[in-house]
């Protein structure tokens, strides 16, 4: 009889993220076609006007990409709030309150110069996000509460705030169907820079180049590691691991917040339930699938923002959204799939 | 003559506290293997909904149970697979199997979205409007007697039995559970599709009984504060049942506030029990002062070094 015996890798291939991804993906994609096939719908065909209308014309690129712009900035906080070893899945309600605390600013305050309010809200935004995750990195960095579990509670909250508002306080006696907080002022619109593409995307770059330099180069990132390792090393570094987690926390609730922030002032203009379609739960995706590097979270998210679009056109032919979160998924279990051979080799018992 | 407020009350919070309670059991017997799965709102939602299909298309509903304990099982399994066999992250697989569920679920369910069912698990006895405690208790139906049923088993064979010691040998300490012979993968595999069944059980119970009906995204983080249910039971079934019922009666209270006369904004409302879990849950880490009693091995991969 062959016995087989699992050892650890010495060296693992430095881009086994990477090849995981695509292999990953690949995976989720043939999940995919076999949905479609048990629906009675040609994959190829599906997949190839999924692509077309997602990245085949400089609008719908476009479309992508602002669609990407959340997801990514979402990811980005999640990495670096990854960086302490802590977890947020509340980006969801942090992308909410980042579109509230937009929203409050509007309504209280004016300021002339629209590009200066606009910088205002949007640095309201990044405080707003930071603000839904307060509590959580309270909790945890003083009494040890699972962040998972209050992460994930504050969406809820957050969401029922939202519905809330937009049922009470805020209603727009003018949308009579769907609830919604009165629209902003055209003067505080995200211009575009071409086509439809807004300048939310170029915000994106600039926080994916800072995300990136703060885990991989600032002296706030290498605190960060060292506290999210061992607690002894960051005892004798003399770092104070508990401080580090608190701020990471916060500047990764912030990221998500100015997601809600940019969503709100480029693409819905005002606030309701359809903030967010779930960017925060694919945000963790995106994030977990690159083994949380800024530069990947950026391509990665841009990817699956091109899929969400195409799974939003693809429902004219009778194909159901959610085709485009279970690739999402699959992607991810795909690729931790393919990560355990990268990390692990199989080896005959009898050999050694 | 029994206030029949406060019968109704007590009705809506055995029903909730039903809910929450079978699924929080499922995931403390796969924590005490050592394993972390987060993905109980996916698996619920699994079970949920491929039991209402099985319900509307057979009005079956011994049938429907079944299948919506073994399909939420089998969706486990994925959790397994990965974090058992492959030894990857617990928390990113748990999560993604949320993320899939609910998406899974959702697809499977768009057409039956309004369907209405003809039947419906049945009460232990038929009693139209009950008049005292005792009858709400026995209105109740099988699933509540089978969760009691459970609670006392389980809580024995993990306290006083041979195979509930080495069960738990393997969630606190996998390396000396292999030395002693037993098998560790092989048990944390189990106990995952396990807390899948309980998990598909809790579900079934929320589609054909609880809410009789199927829409998109159901479960409304039941699945999470039934995780919060496990740390707040300190990974004892007894004291985990005793907490299925503190949010089982928050959860019947809320609503019904307004009858007893205060007045509340039914959105606010909706967000409590959301607000009072993480309040508990933090009362609670700060009572215990970090001696959770969570299983040593919880969340760590068992990788037996090479001899």
């Amino acid at each position: 009889m062959n016995k087989y015996i699992l050892t650890k890798r010495q060296v693992v291939n430095e881009l086994s993220t990477f090849y995981s991804f695509l292999l990953g993906f690949l995976i989720a994609l043939m999940i995919g076609s076999i949905i479609l096939l048990i629906q009675d719908k040609n994959p190829f065909d599906t997949f190839s006007l999924m692509f077309k209308l997602s990245i085949g014309s400089v609008n719908s690129l476009s479309s992508s990409l602002n669609k990407a712009t959340p997801l990514i900035l979402a990811g980005l906080g999640i990495a670096i709030i990854n960086t302490v070893k802590l977890w947020n899945i509340g980006a969801e309600g942090q992308i909410f309150m980042g579109a509230i605390a937009v929203n409050l600013i509007y309504i209280n305050f004016q300021l002339t110069n629209s590009t200066s309010f606009i910088f205002v809200l949007l640095v309201s935004a990044f405080i707003g996000g930071a603000f839904c995750i307060l509590i959580p990195a309270i909790t945890k960095v003083l009494f040890g509460v699972n962040e998972i579990i209050t992460t994930l509670l504050t969406n809820y909250i957050v969401i029922g705030l939202t519905i809330y508002l937009v049922n009470g306080p805020w209603k727009d006696p003018g949308s009579l169907n769907f609830p919604a907080a009165a629209y902003v002022g055209k003067e505080v619109y995200l211009p575009t820079i071409f086509g439809k593409l807004s300048y939310g995307f170029l915000i994106c770059i600039l926080f994916t180049v800072f995300a990136h330099y703060l885990k991989n180069s600032s002296v706030f990132g290498y605190e960060m590691r060292i506290a999210g390792g061992s607690e002894m090393t960051a005892i004798y570094a003399g770092i104070n691991a508990k401080q580090k987690a608190f701020f990471a926390m916060l500047i990764g609730g912030g990221f998500a917040g100015l997601a809600g922030g940019v969503e709100l002032l480029s693409q819905t203009h005002r606030v309701s339930t359809g903030i967010s379609q779930g960017f925060g739960y694919t945000a963790i995706i995106v994030a977990a699938i690159t083994g949380m590097r800024p530069i990947g979270i950026f391509l990665v998210g841009s990817l699956f923002g091109a899929l969400s679009i195409g799974g939003s056109v693809i429902q004219t032919i009778g194909v159901s959204t959610y085709i485009a979160d279970i690739i999402q998924a699959s992607t991810l279990f795909g690729a931790l799939v393919i990560q355990f051979f990268f990390n692990y080799k199989l080896k005959r018992a009898d050999d050694g | 003559m029994v206030d029949v407020q406060f019968l109704g009350l007590l009705n809506a919070t055995l029903q909730a506290a039903t809910l929450l309670f079978i699924a929080s059991l499922g995931e403390l017997i796969t924590e005490k293997s050592g394993i972390l799965n987060l993905g109980v709102e996916g698996m619920i939602s699994i079970g949920a909904v491929t039991g209402f299909m099985t319900a509307v298309n057979t009005n079956n509903i011994f049938l429907a149970i079944v299948v919506g304990i073994l399909s939420s099982s089998i969706f486990a399994s994925l959790h397994a697979i990965v974090t058992v066999i492959l030894k990857q992250d617990q928390t990113v697989s748990g999560l993604i199997l949320t993320i899939l569920g609910l998406a899974v679920s959702s697809l499977l369910g768009k057409n039956y979205v309004g369907r209405k069912l003809e039947t419906k698990i049945d009460s232990l006895f038929t009693i139209e409007n009950p008049s005292n405690v005792l009858e709400v208790f026995l209105s109740q139906n099988i699933i509540f007697y089978l969760a009691i049923i459970f609670t006392i088993t389980i809580s024995y064979i993990l306290k006083n039995t041979m195979f509930g010691t080495r069960f738990q040998a393997v969630g606190e300490d996998s390396k000396a559970a292999d030395s002693m012979g037993l098998n560790v993968s092989k048990t944390q595999f189990i106990a995952t599709c396990i807390g899948g069944a309980f998990a598909g059980l809790s579900g079934v119970y929320l589609t054909l009984s609880y809410v009789p009906y199927w829409t998109d995204n159901m479960t409304a983080g039941r699945g999470w504060i039934a995780l919060a249910l496990v740390i707040f039971g300190g990974w004892k079934p007894y004291r985990t049942a005793l907490g299925a019922l503190l949010f089982g009666f928050l959860e019947a209270l809320v609503p019904r506030l307004q009858t007893y006369g205060f007045e509340l904004n039914p959105y606010i409302v909706k967000i409590t029990p959301y607000i009072i879990t993480i309040l508990v849950l933090v009362m609670l880490t700060i009572y215990k002062g970090g001696k959770t009693g969570a299983p040593k091995n919880i969340g760590i991969p068992f990788f037996r070094e090479n001899r």
